[in-house]
């Protein structure tokens, strides 16, 4: 059954006159764990894991005095989705021309993007970075915001590569994420001149006859290697391979060194002053010092403020045909990492800086020097237009 | 000896003598150029908190610790005053030139950071950082006149020549206020490129760095239309990799500078046909500029080397980069 939650936020002054309005839907889903989300055995949280909203009231408070100014009212509801019952029923109270923000575990994401889509309703993936979802759901109105996994780990394959770690000793889980995520890892590591000295699998099993899967100095040991890089996407096992590999070399990937795109502690572009409007805006929910917007929540983030940002760029006041607006080879976004973003037309990918960083500190910005695109300064990281199975600008 | 080794033993005797007398002519000048040259250089640096002062040399003469995160400094003309904008303390210092020492402090200014000065009226407009708003201020008095509501961010400020309208940018919201400069009313809300930093106004002319949108929109006073804009594209860069920030005039105001944050370089532009004479390359991330009172010399601050780059203005190249503070902000020029 749908069921809309009262309207969350109004954020403009009632003295304005409105010319039109931007709805936002927030779509979730009442399947979702929400208790035991991003956390390992024993309870431990190893992945902070919000629901997005949070980020997208800090867009719509940042954008206020631009909304005023054009006459835009904005307003934010939640659609809580049943996913074993008829997700088109569902969907269909929607207002027209809501901008969509799926906040949605991946299979009901999966199968409520086409649906979206043919409702042409713009929306936004801000949650999977599955590289293989850019051609899969390779859709008119469907955008990328969290950045795709080629992405991440070129980033860090530009790195390694600019450090000079060139020999890369793998270590990954035995999910079928794991595994997939390993083939992109390999593949960004190796498009950047990286050589793989050995790909090896962990275990969490402490049996004996494991202790070569288990044994971080036994997994580690027996080769020769500049650097480790772990892929551990639920992080049971990689956080305790630092400070415990066979040779005293770095760990990267899913712990230790780990491309974001975003992070508490970043000091340059203006960061320091999103952080804490993100810790502080909301008087009542104050949040602590080191918490910042995850990944997802700073995709979501960046989905609203790509609409508000390219309203300036274009001057053309308040035209909310949000598909228009995206389609618009000149949208941009300020993304407060030095370079502006903007969505790449063939797979509506946006194409941003990815942040290398240890828990305490942001080490260095992708794209790295030396590492040069024709076209767009951060076009190295990520597939390219001439790579994707997914040409939505040839339409 | 044969006669090619003599030949070529007399070539290098010229050259020698050559690279003499170039060295004798460069020495001369440069010591020419210190007699010459009597105005002092200030800086301001956000990490280590001080005030560098240099001779137009570029030699450090003096270091003053000053407050926690000094930025913007604006300079009462002919007079020994500066006021410095310090962050971190949310106050604004008058800071006395000749006794090298801060009088009168002006708190309750979270977040000061630039600082625009109306000198006719007596007037000092900060921008506060943290709390999207700008104070008006009564030097004489150091009573607050207005505080001006802004977007989020407000960084950039100047007022009109006759002090009636007042501009100030907001990074965040991608706007430049105007409010009128007797009443502080809102008069408009310009919509501008992506991240607004710093404003200059030329004549009729308000010129507006864009700096992530890679370039400086230029605005009527009058209509507060968009008249024209700059793009800049020095070789080898990608667009999104120039930033503009600080935007400075000379005194003909024929000539403008701007500082290309990320590209590492600074350019020339002429003011009244506004085309681009020259990319110069200078430190990292250069943000603040400031002009000799004679208007020879160009001072540009690279907030990530920790550097001024001196540019002499006739040749157009660069003549010296001398050790700042910790994160250069700031600079002013008084003679």
């Amino acid at each position: 059954m749908l069921r809309h939650c009262a309207l969350l936020l109004t954020l403009l002054f009632s003295t304005s006159v409105f010319s039109s309005s931007l709805e936002i839907t927030i779509i979730t889903s009442k399947a979702e764990d929400r208790v035991n989300v991003g956390k390992s055995f024993a309870g431990i949280t190893v992945k902070p894991h919000r629901p997005v909203i949070r980020a997208v009231e800090l867009a719509l408070f940042e954008s206020a005095t631009l909304f005023e100014t054009l006459g835009i009212q904005a307003n934010i509801r939640q659609l809580d989705l049943s996913p074993e019952n008829d997700l088109q029923q569902q969907l269909k109270d929607i207002p027209p021309s809501s901008l969509i923000i799926l906040d949605l575990p991946l299979d009901t994401m999966e199968q409520v993007a086409p649906l979206t889509d043919q409702m042409k309703l713009v929306a936004f993936n801000v949650r999977h970075s599955e590289s293989r979802l850019r051609d899969s759901l390779c859709l008119d109105n469907l955008f990328h915001t969290i950045p795709s996994d080629r992405m991440y780990f070129d980033a860090l394959g530009q790195f390694l590569v600019h450090r000079g770690w060139r020999k890369v000793l793998v270590v990954q889980g035995t999910s079928k994420l794991d595994s997939e995520r390993a083939i992109s890892l390999v593949e960004s590591l190796e498009k950047f001149g990286a050589s793989i000295v050995d790909q090896r699998t962990f275990t969490l099993s402490h049996h004996p006859d494991d202790r070569d899967k288990n044994r971080p100095d036994f997994l580690t040991g027996g080769v020769s290697y500049d650097v480790v890089a772990v892929i551990d996407s639920q992080k049971d096992y990689g956080r305790y391979l630092q400070y415990s590999t066979r040779s005293a070399r770095p760990v990267v990937g899913d712990v230790g060194l780990t491309p974001t795109s975003w992070h508490f502690s970043l000091e340059r572009y203006g960061a320091p002053q999103l952080n804490e409007r993100y810790r502080q805006f909301k008087k009542n929910e104050i949040l602590g010092s080191q918490v910042a917007m995850t990944d997802a929540e700073f995709a979501a983030w960046s989905a609203v403020k790509l609409i508000s940002n390219s309203l300036n760029s274009r001057q053309v006041g308040a035209n909310l045909d949000l598909a228009s607006v995206l389609q618009d080879p000149a949208s941009q976004v300020d993304l407060y990492k030095g370079t502006r973003g903007s969505i790449r037309q063939w797979n509506h990918q946006l194409r941003q800086p990815i942040l290398l960083s240890t828990s305490e500190a942001v080490i260095a910005v992708a794209p790295m020097p030396k590492f040069l695109h024709p076209k767009h300064y951060v076009d190295t990281l990520g597939l390219d237009e001439t790579q994707s199975e997914c040409q939505l600008s040839r339409n | 000896m044969n006669k090619g080794n003599s030949r070529r033993l007399a070539r290098a005797h010229t050259r020698c003598y050559l690279r003499l007398s170039i060295q004798a002519i460069l020495l001369f000048s440069l010591t020419f150029s210190i007699q010459a040259f009597s105005a002092t250089v200030v800086i301001s640096n956000e990490r280590s908190g001080d005030l560098v002062f240099m001779n137009e040399s570029g030699e450090t003469t003096d270091v003053v610790k000053l407050c926690g995160r000094p930025r913007g400094m604006a300079q009462l003309k002919s007079s020994n005053t500066l006021y410095i904008a310090c962050s971190d303390d949310g106050e604004v210092i008058e800071f006395d030139l000749k006794a090298k020492q801060p009088g009168r402090i002006f708190a309750d200014l979270p977040g000061a950071m630039s600082i625009a000065i109306h000198d006719s009226t007596n007037r000092l407009i900060i921008t506060n950082e943290g709390s999207a708003k700008a104070t008006v201020l009564d030097i004489p008095t150091g009573k607050v006149l207005a505080t001006l509501s802004t977007g989020h961010e407000p960084d950039g400020v100047a007022l009109t020549v006759d002090g009636g309208l007042i501009f100030v940018a907001s990074e965040n919201a991608g706007l430049v206020h105007v409010f009128d400069g007797m009443s502080y009313e809102p008069v408009k809300n310009i919509i501008t490129n992506l991240r607004p930093r710093r404003l200059a106004v030329r004549d009729k002319e308000l010129w507006v760095s864009s700096e992530m949108g890679s370039r400086v929109e230029i605005f009527d006073t009058t209509t507060l239309q968009k008249i024209d804009e700059i793009i800049f594209a020095p070789r080898g860069f990608r667009s999104e990799q120039l930033t503009p920030v600080d935007i400075l005039f000379d005194s003909t105001q024929k000539t403008a500078f701007v500082a290309l944050g990320s590209a590492n370089h600074v350019v020339i532009v002429d003011a009244v046909t506004r085309e681009i004479q020259k990319y110069i390359l200078v430190g990292r991330r250069p943000w603040g500029l400031g002009l000799s009172p004679d208007g020879k010399r160009l001072f540009v601050l690279n907030g990530l080397s920790d550097d001024v780059t001196i540019i002499d203005i006739k040749t157009k190249r660069p003549v010296r980069t001398s050790r700042t503070g910790l994160v250069p902000h700031s600079v002013e020029i008084v003679n």
